[in-house]
Order: structure tokens, then sequence, then C-alpha cells
């Protein structure tokens, strides 16, 4: 069911645009505006491709976007669906299987999140070393399809350390101050009480966000080369927190975008 | 319909196929399905046949009931389990513990394959479960309680009865196995852990984790039963060691332990029927 429905968004958006990607890109939050440095592009929305669920968060443009950036054929989601909206994370994680399916061989997903270790600053750029999934389910429950991936995949390094490593050489070049961690995601959609982010700290998370997991245990499965980047939007330091506002959090994104943008750009050249 | 009616269903289908009552029900995780092969006089009953059954889908799981005598006891033991990472509802998933509560079953011997934690643990090692964490994110009593069942607010403070577990770890001493002792935490896979995940089990204080058992063993307490658990440590968890996991290596580890664990089985069999005597 679920491959007959990937073959069928895949062969659509190949009807558009056949050349296959190499590089799958998940934009989050504020760093849609990547999409526009694509060469060549061409632009599909997320309703005209079959299956696809339609994004419903401001910010989230909600188009596949396919071309060449920085010499690299490349797939971009700008906008994602994430499981607060009340997808199941089935549809969450639909589009990286098409991804797969059109022929991508890595996948470069970016997020806004909060930080929860008071050394971090908003307007912070983190590589994501792991994850822990708080958000209560997986999206491989259920019969597995084993033409897809292995019943129990290997979560060990989900992201990938070659990776990481492109990503801090890019950083280097870039003169950024690039941080690592661990993202810990949550269902969301309401932001964490104090308590609970001294405990999700407590156990080993390093920032909070409301996406990637998810995409990233798919793409595991998948068999794709991961890296994970996020934006520290915001600070979610429990004993010091003040409340926070999706507008505040989307104007440091905005902030942090152009050297979010060049850091990408760097990483996609390289890869 | 109802748990209860299903319940009763399956329990009226099986009373056709048997002649005794079971006293001990039997959960047999990955690898130590064939301890159901040395039951004696067996009735061999496919879940598929068994009316509200689901039917497993896991490689290794093989998906019956097999009655009859072990080590001196009326035992009925599930070869293969059922798994919410399969997409089962928690409630699908501890069904036949309903069934063989029903059926006159007072204890319940519940086994898996989990990843260690714990520094100390090694793979091939045994653990007794002394406790468990639940980290599904669900129960298996969410929904109306039916109070023949059991009680709406069931005591979890000891859930592993501690006289099952002195048994078994006496029975280990008896036969020279090293034996563990730890609380087991299920997660709700089919991915494996993390290596952050794992930091965050240990931090939390779990000394194993796996994708099984917390269910059933919260239904069987719900239901009056007596519950001694057992893990074979089938491999470190994420992050331990620097090599990934792998399925086939969680097998391995498993086959090669069996021996041992059967052994440690139906040793503590023995010794439970004796003091039943």
């Amino acid at each position: 069911m679920d491959a007959v429905k990937t073959q069928e968004a895949k062969e659509y958006i190949q009807s558009k645009y056949s050349a296959a990607p190499e590089v799958g890109m998940i934009l989050g939050s504020g760093l849609g505006d990547l999409a526009d440095d694509i060469e060549a592009a061409t632009v599909i929305p997320y309703e005209d491709i079959p299956h696809f669920p339609v994004s419903t968060v401001e910010g989230h443009a909600g188009r596949l976007v396919l071309g060449e950036l920085e010499g690299k054929t490349v797939v971009a989601m700008q906008g994602r669906f994430h499981y607060y909206e009340g997808y199941s994370m089935q549809e969450v994680t639909f589009p990286v299987r098409v991804m797969k399916a059109l022929g991508a061989e890595f996948l470069f997903v970016t997020n806004a999140c909060g930080g929860m270790q008071s050394s971090f600053r908003p307007g912070d750029l983190m590589v994501i070393e792991d994850h822990i999934n708080f958000t209560g389910t997986n999206p491989l429950i259920g019969r597995n399809d084993s033409d897809l991936g292995p019943r129990f995949p290997d979560m060990s390094q989900a992201y990938d350390p070659v990776l990481r490593g492109k990503a801090f050489q890019a950083a280097e070049t870039l003169e950024i101050d690039l941080k690592r961690g661990v993202y810990g995601g949550i269902s969301g959609p309401n932001f964490l009480s104090r308590a609970e982010l001294i405990l999700l700290r407590n156990v080993g998370a390093d920032v909070v966000g409301m996406s990637t997991v998810p995409e990233v245990i798919v793409a595991q499965h998948a068999g794709l080369r991961v890296l994970g980047v996020s934006c520290i939007t915001d600070m979610a330091v429990g004993e010091e927190i003040v409340s926070i506002s999706h507008e505040e959090v989307m104007e440091t994104a905005a902030k942090t975008k152009p050297i979010f943008i060049s850091l990408m750009k760097e990483i996609v050249k390289n890869t | 319909m109802s748990i209860q009616q299903q319940t009763k269903e399956a329990v009226q289908y099986i009373q056709s196929n048997i002649s005794t009552v079971p006293t001990t029900g039997l959960v047999l995780g990955s690898g130590l399905g064939v301890l159901a092969d040395e039951i004696k006089n067996p009735v061999v009953l496919k879940y598929e046949d068994i009316p509200g059954f689901p039917v497993s889908t896991v490689e290794g799981h093989a998906g019956q009931l097999v009655f009859g005598e072990l080590e001196g006891m009326q035992v009925a033991a599930m070869q293969g389990r059922f798994h919410y990472y399969e997409g089962y509802s928690l409630q699908e998933v501890t069904f036949p513990i309903r069934v063989m509560n029903a059926l006159g079953v007072k204890r319940l011997l519940v086994t898996n394959a989990a990843g260690g934690v714990n520094h100390d643990f090694e793979p091939g090692d045994l653990m007794i479960i002394d406790d468990h964490i639940n980290w599904l994110g669900d129960n298996p009593l969410i929904g109306k309680n039916d109070a023949e069942l059991g009680p709406r607010f069931p005591d979890m403070s000891s859930a592993y009865s501690k006289g099952l577990a002195k048994i078994a770890d006496e029975a280990a001493l008896s036969l020279n196995i090293r034996i563990q002792r730890g609380t087991y935490m299920a997660n709700t896979g089919p991915a494996y852990e993390t290596p952050a995940e794992v930091r965050m089990a240990r931090v939390l204080g779990a000394d194993a984790v796996g994708m099984s058992t917390v269910p059933e063993v919260i239904v069987a307490v719900h239901g009056g039963m007596e519950v001694l658990g057992i893990s074979c440590i089938s491999n470190l968890a994420a992050g331990m060691l620097d090599q990934p996991l792998s399925h086939d290596e969680v097998m391995d580890t498993t086959s090669k332990v069996q021996e041992d664990f059967l052994k440690l089985m139906k040793e503590t069999l023995r010794r439970i029927a004796r003091e039943d005597a």
C-alpha cells in the first residue's frame, strides 16, 4: 500500500523533473528561502503530488523544489509535516520515502529548536549528533515492508559521522561557531513546561523541537545518509524560561537565515 | 465485542481441545520457543485458529499455544508473542494473557531478548527482571475497567514476584549459570534505541531495554497473576560498543545461550512444582 503510494508520488514528480536528485533537503522554519537559490528549479506544490499531505503551519510554504544547488542535483522540501498538525507519523515521513524513491542518497534535515543548555545562545547553529525520540510513538510501527528497510533498524549512528565532519569543515571555512548536541524530539504543539524542560535536559537532550526525529528514523530505515542541523531560535533552559511566542521564534530564525543558508550551501557543495 | 466476551469465546475453543487446567503460563520470547517442544502430551493450537487471537508477523516467532505437562506442571506456553511495534493495540498484545488467566493460569513466566544498558552486563547474560519501566507511552488497561478482570487501579509495587525471583535465582545457582538482576524498560521499537536514548534509559534507572513484556505483565498483575520475568541480554545496547546492532546478532546470541536459558527455565519450573506439591 505504502509502496504503491510512494511509487505514484515518485512517478508524478519524475513526470515534471526527470533527473535523479542526490541530496534531499528538509527546510525547516525560516530556512525555506534556501530553495530560492536552487537553479533551473522545478517547483511542485505538495497538493499536486499524489498522496502528499498538505502543510498547515505559517512560515511553511508546502512545495517540493527540484533543481541544481552548488553543482548538486537536489530535491528540497519547502515546508514539512508535523505530528502536532494531526498527521500520522507515516504521513509525516512520507516525503522521505518519496525522496529515497527518487534516488536521493543523502538527507539534510534542518529545523528550529529551543536550546536547553545555558551555553547556547539564540541564533546558534548546531549539528545534531544524536536524538532522543520523545514523541511517544514511532513511524515504523506496523507491518514492515522489507523492500523499504529492515524490521529492526539500527540507530547507533543515525546521523552520519562523515557528514557531521563536513559540516564542521564548512563552518570553519565560513568562520561559523557551530555547536553540536543531542536533539530531543517531542510531539508538541505546546512548548514544554519548566519541569519538562529540566527533565529532558537531565536525560541528555541539549535542544528540543517538534520535528526531525520521525524523518530521521525513516531515513535511517531507508538507508539514507543523514545530516541534521538545528537553528536555536530561543532559549529553553527550564530554570530561566520566559514565555515565548511563535513570532519571536520566527524573528530569530529570520536573523540567522543568511548564515544558515550559506552553511547549508557550503555543505552541499562539499558532499 | 467486549474483551470479556472475546476471552470467553477463546476459552471455550481452547477448553474444547484440552482436558486439563493449566496453572502456569509461559510467554516464550525470541529464541526460547523451543522450550515448548519439550512439553509432554502437547496440544498445539495455532493462534489463527483461536477466536480473537491476532496473528504474529515476526521472523523467529512461531505463533501457537502449546498445552501440556512440563517438569511436572500443567502449562500453557505461547510460542511467539504479539508486539506493539507490529501495529497491534496493547489490548491485542495482551489478549493471550487474559485468555490464560481465564483458563485458570495463576502464574506467568515471561521471557524476552533485551539489550543490556547496565555496564556490568555482557551479551549472553540472563537477567531476572526485578521491576520494569513502561516507556511505551501507552497502557493496556486504558479504557473502561471490567472489575471482574481486575481493579481499576492495579498496584505495581511488586509486579514481579519476589518469591518466584528467589526460586529462579536459586535454580541458576544450582546450575552454575551467571544471573543478573535488573529493571527492564520497554520502548515501542521497532527501531533500536539511539546511543542518546540508551544513556537516557540508564539515567532513568533501566538495566535493559526491549520491546515487549511490560504490557503483558501489567495485564497479568491486573488479573492477579504472579509474575516471573527473565531477559536474555542478547546484545549491549546502542553506543556501548563501537558497532552497529542487528537483529541477526540478537538471534545469534539468543541461540548461543539457549541451552542455559532452557535449563534455567526447566529447573525453575521443577522447583516451583515442588513448592506447589
